[in-house]
């Protein structure tokens, strides 16, 4: 029962954790703008373009489109494309790393819905029920084999490529080896006393059911990593994958005007209302915004 | 060999230069051996090298005095801590706190970015330089003194710079190091930009410490909201210059053309970079001729301030970025005009157009627009009359970094250069992949001591590279070609390297506006 409980209690830290950590970035104040072209929701954006290229453009409709903005969003998703183009070194390894955890994350899930189907009894010669069965078999396989060579690969090449190593803190190969390490025992329980993943179904349903369960020790220790490292990730940078969104979206590709009538006026007013403490000399320290840019230096 | 200069390094031995660059060492000019003359840059004096902070790389931006007591010393790293806090708050960088910490807390360390940079790949890769290192440099000093993570864990998150005067003087020079045309940040897998927090390295610098390029701060922002412009240009100056550019029209194209000042109630108010009119008045004279010929209702402006698109606080201070970008519309409210269109200078386009664009409120929000749209009306819609012929020389377009990857106006301009010239072509890479000129971030106006030299060789020096790549089977003197640089700033930068690496003399390359080719076509007819 006890690793139920460590599991459930990793498992809301991180949704908390991450909860908060999204917050907090949402909340912080309307900054100036700073997009970078190209822009995918923009009309030019097979070239870089944006509305600014229309004479008057303030008075034009704005077009933005969804499904630009998604193409790119899944081809970064799915081909880590800047990388690949930009830095495919890298990418050979960071690329499986990535969807093997991906992978894995699906294969939970999927874990998940077989344990449900069980609970209900539903019978394994339903057709759903047998692709999930056989998806699970493949996402588990193909993501335990990406996220041990990536990760390995990952190490490796931190260790051996001068332009990483000299930027590379302990942590960043601690983080790297941690993740090894859950996958590892991950794969040895897999290997050595779970072909099939019937025990880390068990696992899941005892998740739901809190009943008992019985596991392998490969799977224990795995299981105990995972959760600590669910506990340790929101207080490192691996959180990228959240703030990630917020870099395109929120900066990069954030180029919406303000024009008469949105909200943006008034959170300008608000922030401009603030006081200034700078304390260079030709700041007045202590006037508000808006006093301070309506004054000569 | 090159020497690895790890982000420790940059707190040690502060009389010796963290980085000496050699001529040879720099990237070399492929089957053009005769421009790379292992130009030797100029050596500081004797005087000023024991005068002003020169630690980095032996050259020098900002002209900051060494501090002659330990206590001087203590003083400013005190306040470089208490700068970096208000960057961090939300009171006091509200501007740009969100950008700011998602770059500087998420940076995977991968590099991608490096490869992007202009100025990392004319030094030979050195390590300064790239685009990671200084970002790396505030990562640190934030969660080593701010974060207080205690020695072991500061050791193992790999914290281990030493925060004293030597790095934060180091830290300040190699902040104009990089022209911020965000190129590294376009390549991010995961859009972090260090462009970004390389200018809110010199924001902390100047909103708190006092400390700017002379040219940007006291001979730039302070003497455009004192006297009008950041050359010094006056109301009088302006009115007689304006005098002689009308004189000038007429001599050379017979037209008579009176160029419209302070005309209330104009549709537009046309604001050029006012080094254009001290340095190429060819071009406020060429959009005199357009939009006289096309018939627009326009006027330019001798108030003071509003003859100058310029706002140099885009490149290192938001107070100055926004107390110019007030003035400017206050100016166009008084005249009544119905909208700005800005001249060919790429940080006024995304200064006053962008990034003053959530610090104008109600009855200032007037409309902002670039000149390329409507330069592109009046060519490809025979506006009133315009009608060209061809330039029928080999013309390429340089991108200005503000107004092409930061701005995204990037078509207008070469569908007006493919209406007007039969032998257009492109750089490679280009349009929102250019490469900076070099000039960029001020570098095009920053002159101190041997700072030019810097400028030229390196970063100056991709540019020179993809220009002669670009006219490649055409570098006889003999054939006739143009860089149309449609950016005062990038014009200055070109001013340079021209002069510095003799592509007029050797190659007959000759860079100008976009306006003057324009002109030029419609001469023709």
């Amino acid at each position: 029962m006890w690793l139920q409980i460590v599991t459930y209690i990793s498992f809301i830290f991180i949704i908390v954790a991450s909860f908060i950590k999204v917050r907090r970035i949402a909340g912080q104040p309307l900054h100036l703008r700073w997009e970078l072209y190209p822009v995918p929701h923009e009309e030019g954006r097979e070239y870089g373009g944006s509305y600014l290229e229309k004479l008057n453009w303030w008075t034009k409709p704005r077009r933005r489109s969804f499904l630009g903005m998604l193409t790119f969003m899944m081809r970064e998703v799915l081909w880590f494309e800047k990388c690949y183009r930009n830095n495919r070194g890298l990418w050979y390894f960071t690329y499986p790393f990535h969807i093997g955890l991906f992978l894995l994350g699906g294969w939970l899930l999927l874990l998940f819905l077989e344990a449900m189907a069980m609970i209900l009894g539903v019978t394994e010669s339903i057709a759903w029920v047998m692709t999930i069965h056989y998806l699970t078999l493949a996402a588990g396989a193909a993501g335990f084999a990406l996220s041990t060579i990536g990760s390995i690969g990952l190490l490796v090449k931190r260790s051996i490529d001068a332009n990483l190593r000299l930027y590379s803190s302990p942590t960043d190969y601690f983080n790297l080896g941690f993740i090894l390490t859950i996958v590892l025992s991950g794969v040895c329980s897999w290997y050595f006393f779970d072909p099939v993943f019937a025990s880390a179904r068990e696992f899941m349903k005892s998740l739901i059911t809190f009943g008992p369960v019985l596991t392998n020790p490969a799977m224990t220790v795995s299981i105990i990593l995972l959760c600590l490292f669910m506990i340790y990730m929101p207080f490192t940078h691996m959180m990228h994958w959240v703030t990630k969104y917020f870099a395109y979206h929120r900066v990069c590709w954030d180029d919406a005007p303000n024009l008469a009538g949105n909200n943006i006026q008034n959170k300008l007013e608000e922030l401009l209302n603030q006081p200034i403490s700078w304390s260079g000399p030709h700041i007045q320290t202590g006037k508000k915004w808006k006093e301070v840019v309506a004054e000569e230096s | 060999m090159k020497r690895t200069v790890n982000t420790k390094g940059i707190a040690s031995n502060p009389n010796e230069q963290l980085l000496t660059i050699k001529p040879e060492s720099l990237m070399p000019f492929p089957d053009r051996k005769e421009i790379d003359d292992n130009h030797s840059p100029k050596l500081l004096t004797k005087q000023q090298r024991n005068d002003y902070e020169c630690s980095l790389d032996g050259f020098v931006a900002l002209r900051m005095l060494k501090p002659k007591t330990r206590e001087e010393e203590n003083k400013l790293v005190q306040s470089f801590l208490e700068g970096l806090r208000k960057l961090l708050s939300k009171e006091n960088n509200w501007t740009f706190l969100q950008p700011l910490l998602l770059s500087l807390d998420y940076c995977a360390k991968c590099q991608t970015c490096s490869e992007a940079c202009p100025i990392y790949l004319a030094s030979g890769r050195q390590e300064i330089y790239r685009p990671t290192y200084r970002s790396e440099v505030l990562r640190q000093i934030k969660e080593k003194y701010l974060d207080k993570r205690g020695k072991v864990l500061s050791k193992l998150t790999g914290n281990l710079i030493d925060l004293n005067w030597t790095t934060i003087a180091r830290l300040a020079e190699l902040s104009y190091r990089c022209t911020l045309c965000r190129r590294c940040a376009q390549i991010c897998p995961i859009g972090i930009d260090n462009g970004l927090i390389t200018r809110e390295i010199r924001k902390l610098f100047s909103q708190e410490m006092g400390i700017a390029p002379k040219e940007l701060h006291e001979s730039g922002t302070v003497k455009q909201l004192r006297v009008g412009a950041s050359t010094g240009l006056t109301p009088k100056a302006l009115k007689d210059i304006i005098q002689f550019m009308e004189e000038e029209i007429e001599e050379k194209t017979g037209k008579k053309i009176r160029i419209p000042l302070d005309r209330e109630g104009a549709d537009i108010l046309l604001i050029h970079n006012s080094g254009e009119f001290m340095s190429w008045p060819e071009n406020p004279e060429a959009f005199a001729i357009i939009f006289e010929a096309a018939g627009l209702s326009w006027t330019l402006s001798s108030d003071l301030g509003g003859y100058e698109a310029t706002n140099y606080g885009a490149w290192y201070d938001d107070v100055q970025l926004a107390r110019i970008a007030y003035k400017q519309v206050e100016i166009a409210r008084k005249l009544g005009v119905k909208k700005i269109v800005i001249g060919e200078c790429g940080h006024a386009h995304k200064a006053l157009t962008v990034t003053a664009d959530r610090l104008l409120t109600r009855e200032f929000n007037i409309p902002r627009e670039s000149c390329m749209p409507l330069l592109e009306d009046i060519v490809l819609n025979g506006r009133n009359g315009v009608h060209l012929r061809r330039n029928d020389f080999l013309v390429t377009l340089h991108d200005p970094c503000n107004m092409v990857r930061l701005m995204g106006i990037v078509e207008p301009q070469r569908r007006i250069l493919r209406e007007i010239s039969s032998r257009f072509r492109e750089m490679e890479p280009h349009g929102v992949d250019n490469y900076c000129c070099g000039g960029g971030s001020g570098f095009a106006i920053m002159n101190s001591m041997n700072f030019p030299d810097w400028k030229t060789s390196i970063a100056g020096r991709m540019k020179v590279m993809q220009i002669l790549e670009t006219f490649e089977d055409a570098l006889d003197p003999s054939i006739k070609k143009c860089v149309c640089t449609p950016c005062s700033n990038c014009k200055g930068q070109m001013r340079d390297l021209f002069d510095r690496y003799g592509l007029q003399e050797r190659y007959n390359i000759l860079y100008t506006g976009l306006a003057e080719l324009i002109v030029n076509a419609m001469a023709n007819e």
